[in-house]
């Protein structure tokens, strides 16, 4: 009775915070903008739908480049539930999706397989540096006791300007006017699994795969088991025998084998080049993600479909309208804000509580009487 | 004020924490000016919830609050301090490194010239307090060079500076020296004389008899009654808190102890303050038999556990069970060689509180093959060991997928032990097994100690609970001050001659002593 109200309770607690946080950035759309109702229809419906003159039809294309932005995120909020479910706090995610997609995008350069197996190989090969990366911050913490937080954070910035230092000065194509690399072979790209332009790639079916498959890990596997439970409480974990240093050293490795994964997937389902010049962001987005699914992978790809939409129709409120593609940030900070504020509705949870405990008391009152002399035990 | 005056009154007072326990029900409680009032309960019967709304770190979900006849809503302890309440936590809220005048003045500090702290002001109101209030300290000390007592005296005088007239101490005593009890008894009947109101919270009977007016006895979160400490016994008072006789009986038979399984040899512990803890502790546990340990809290009994489970290291000696040394050793491979634990915080390390039932139950043997196919959990497996086991213990639950934290304590409890009996062992360590928990689930967890045990585990029972560890040993350590003060092997005890080797007023010869190793 109680679990299901309280299940109940936490549903509606997470509507109520997507609709307070659209609410947040409604506000700011009427604070900014001219045309702030259209700037609304852009941002809400406009990701699936198209208004020309003729009227208003479903838009595919939409569609699939919404499908197109979760193939990264997927992966990152992956990435980041098993890191968190560990109750590990690591923040480098960002930079292995960059290192995923870095190293996968030179082997899809440089490297000679004259089959669909060379993209293949780039993007095992991203996911093993992705995994290898966690290791420094995930060894830290358990050798050293060092906060994963903050090694993770300063590891990120670690991570691109190598990366950096080795676009500019080994592998950047000097014939263009960016820095990029030479083209990826043609056999190192992902294909697109529908016709025109949205970037619809393999990557989704990889992610959605790799959800089921990391679903199944911390729900259905021993490991999975103890990550969670050393998450929980990690003495308990420690007393019931359960190796702890190891097991937070895994699921930080998962989780950097994970963002690596993801990152080489976008970098070759993407682009012609590889031109990241910058952290891409996804890994930040991944605790969001993270967040909106409460650290349980089943969740992840409907919280990646939330955000990509959201940010297709920032994309678009920002071309049609006056007002910039920021907006997204504002929203998803307000999301960030409502999910992760313990004491959001805790009065209405309160009141639930007291009523159920109420009439729990109430029902062992009750069969107690019933029971009475007969029956002591 | 008028003598017969009601200062404080807490009316229907109901307190449901988010976690669905409802430490509170419908109490009611008065204290009239000018007395010394006993609060009394068992652990988590809900006196210090009670007191915590009191003195407003907690509001309560229903009820009200009279104080000085008026009502109050107190959002928080600085409310209370203003209608003039002040309470001495158990544990000590003072800041160490300060010195005790700096910390009786803290964040009311007299200044100079409007910026710095008059130093000299606050040991001058330091003394002046002292003075008045007889309670002698020394204004200059550094609070992390003073004793427990005196630092008691520094909380009190903190809360008298603060205008305090009714007092809250909760188990004040729980930390002092016999001397220093005896000092604080005599500061508190002069501050009554004075016209303070005092509430006492304890659950040691001696004190409350010597020391107070009035009694007001809590059980399950609800009041049982209010009496004038005259007219009524320890028994009397003992019998209403628990509701019960306080001596389970827990039938068994003779112990036919075999071979050694725990060797205890020349344990000795050091604390991080330089104190010695364990010293020199040698014994063994045979297999089949129940060794417990009885003595005063804090005379080394924790770091005892704590060493066998290797939370600790020892300065110098050995444990062994069946020859493997458990020094150091990671608690995967204590657990190995078959060592199961109660742990005493069954909150911290017993369970993994928003974790489900089943989750709780397997965290010991999720590894074995039976409950693995490969990868894979075999989840018909899990599920037919949990509900084997929630049927075996009688957890009272929805279903195996519960979050274990919703349970009430005596069924957390079923559940942690549910695991730690079940993995046959040939080692159980219970600290504290039956501490806050129902009478059913006592009963329950003593009634199996002993069926594991005669059935051929060795058992090391730790209890603060005097009659438990006399009821279901078959022989007797008695700690003191971190040395084996007594031995026995007979079950001639009684709690009088406990109590006399548990508070150091005897010790047995070394040959005597000696005789707890079977080595």
């Amino acid at each position: 009775m109680r679990d299901k109200r309280m299940t109940m309770f936490n549903m509606l607690r997470g509507a109520a915070a997507i609709a307070l946080a659209l609410g947040v950035g409604a506000i700011f759309i009427f604070l900014s903008s001219d045309e702030p109702l259209t700037a609304l229809r852009y941002l809400l419906i406009g990701p699936i739908v198209s208004f020309r003159d003729s009227g208003v039809s479903f838009n595919a294309q939409y569609l699939f480049q919404i499908f197109a932005g979760m193939i990264p995120i997927t992966f990152t909020g992956l990435a980041v539930c098993v890191m968190f479910s560990a109750n590990q706090f690591n923040l480098a995610a960002e930079g292995c999706v960059l290192a995923g997609g870095f190293v996968g995008g030179i082997l899809g350069v440089y490297l000679n397989i004259n089959s669909g197996w060379h993209a293949v190989v780039c993007v095992l090969v991203a996911t093993v540096v992705g995994g290898l990366i966690m290791l420094i911050p995930a060894l830290l913490k358990v050798k050293l006791g060092s906060s994963e937080m903050v090694t993770s954070l300063m590891l990120n910035f670690i991570i691109l300007y190598i990366a950096m230092h080795y676009l500019n000065f080994h592998f950047a194509d000097r014939s263009k006017g960016s820095t990029m690399t030479y083209p990826f072979k043609p056999t190192a790209i992902i294909p697109s699994l529908v016709p025109g332009n949205s970037k619809m790639t393999v990557g989704i079916i990889v992610a959605l795969l790799a959800t089921v498959l990391i679903a199944f890990f911390m729900y259905r596997t021993r490991w999975g088991y103890s990550i969670r439970m050393i998450g929980i409480n990690e003495s308990f974990s420690l007393y019931s025998g359960m190796k702890v240093g190891s097991t937070i050293v895994l699921a930080q490795v998962i989780g950097g084998m994970l963002a690596g994964m993801g990152g080489s997937l976008e970098v070759l389902g993407r682009y012609q080049t590889y031109l990241w010049r910058d952290l891409p962001g996804y890994g930040w987005v991944g605790i969001t993600i993270a967040i909106l699914a409460k650290n349980n992978p089943a969740f992840v790809p409907l919280a990646a479909f939330f955000i990509a939409y959201l940010n297709k129709g920032c994309l678009l409120m920002s071309t049609y309208c006056d007002v910039p593609v920021e907006m997204i940030d504002i929203i998803q900070a307000a999301i960030f804000l409502f999910f992760a504020a313990e004491q959001f509705m805790s009065g209405f949870r309160q009141k639930l509580v007291v009523k159920t405990t109420r009439e729990d008391l109430m029902k062992l009152e009750t069969q107690r009487r019933l029971e009475g002399g007969s029956n002591n035990a | 004020m008028e003598q017969n005056e009601l200062v404080v009154q807490m009316k229907g007072i109901s307190k449901i924490y988010p976690n669905g326990v409802a430490a509170n029900r419908d109490v009611n409680f008065s204290v009239k000016a000018g007395e010394i009032h006993a609060l009394i309960g068992e652990n988590g019967a809900g006196k210090s919830t009670l007191m915590k709304i009191l003195f407003g770190l907690e509001r309560p979900t229903g009820g009200e609050i009279i104080v000085n006849g008026e009502p109050v809503h107190f959002s928080s302890p600085t409310d209370a301090i203003e209608k003039g309440i002040g309470m001495v936590h158990q544990h000590f809220m003072l800041v160490p490194s300060l010195t005790v005048a700096e910390n009786i003045v803290l964040g009311m500090a007299p200044r100079k010239s409007g910026l710095f702290i008059d130093y000299k002001q606050a040991v001058d109101l330091t003394k002046e307090y002292a003075e008045q209030f007889n309670l002698h300290v020394e204004p200059t000390a550094r609070v992390a060079d003073i004793a427990a007592g005196m630092k008691q005296k520094v909380e009190i005088l903190k809360a008298l500076v603060r205008g305090a007239r009714v007092l809250i101490l909760d188990e004040p005593t729980a930390i002092l020296t016999t001397q220093e009890t005896v000092g604080l008894f005599r500061e508190l009947k002069e501050l009554k004389a004075k016209g303070f109101t005092i509430i006492f919270i304890s659950h040691k009977l001696n004190e409350i008899k010597e020391l107070t007016d009035r009694i007001t006895i809590m059980r399950g979160g609800k009041t049982v009654g209010v009496y004038e400490t005259d007219s009524i016994t320890e028994q009397e008072i003992s019998g209403l808190m628990v509701g019960r006789d306080v001596i389970l009986t827990v039938e068994k038979d003779q112990s036919e102890p075999k071979e050694v399984v725990l060797q205890v040899e020349d344990l000795n512990f050091v604390n991080e303050w330089d104190k010695r803890v364990l010293d020199g502790v040698t014994f063994s546990v045979r297999s089949g038999e129940i060794v417990g340990i009885a003595g005063v809290e804090g005379n080394g009994q924790r770091e005892l556990v704590d060493v066998l489970f290797s939370l600790k290291l020892p300065e110098k000696g050995s444990a062994t069970v069946g020859g493997k040394s458990l020094i150091g050793l990671p608690q995967a491979m204590i657990r190995e060689l078959g060592v199961s634990y109660i742990p005493e915080d069954r909150m911290t390390f017993g369970i993994a509180d928003i974790a489900t039932i089943e989750e709780n139950m397997i965290s010991d043997r999720f590894n074995q093959k039976r409950f693995n196919r490969g990868p894979l959990f075999k989840m018909n497996e899990l599920h037919k060991e949990t509900d084997q086991l929630i049927v075996d213990y009688s957890v009272l639950c929805k279903s195996r997928s519960q979050e274990v934290g919703m349970l009430s304590g005596g069924n957390i409890q079923k559940v942690v032990v549910a695991r730690e009996f079940s993995s046959d062992p040939i080692l159980i360590i219970a600290d504290q097994p039956t501490r806050g928990i129902d009478v059913g689930a006592t009963e329950m967890i003593r009634k199996r100690l002993v069926e594991l045990s005669r059935a051929g585990a060795a058992v090391l029972l730790v209890s603060a609970d005097l009659n438990e560890v006399m009821e279901l040993s078959d022989s007797l350590i008695v700690f003191y001050e971190g040395k084996i003060a007594g031995y026995f092997d007979d079950g001639q005890w009684d709690d009088i001659m406990m109590g006399e080797y548990m508070l150091g007023l005897k010790r047995q010869s070394d040959e005597e002593i000696a005789r707890a190793s079977y080595a």
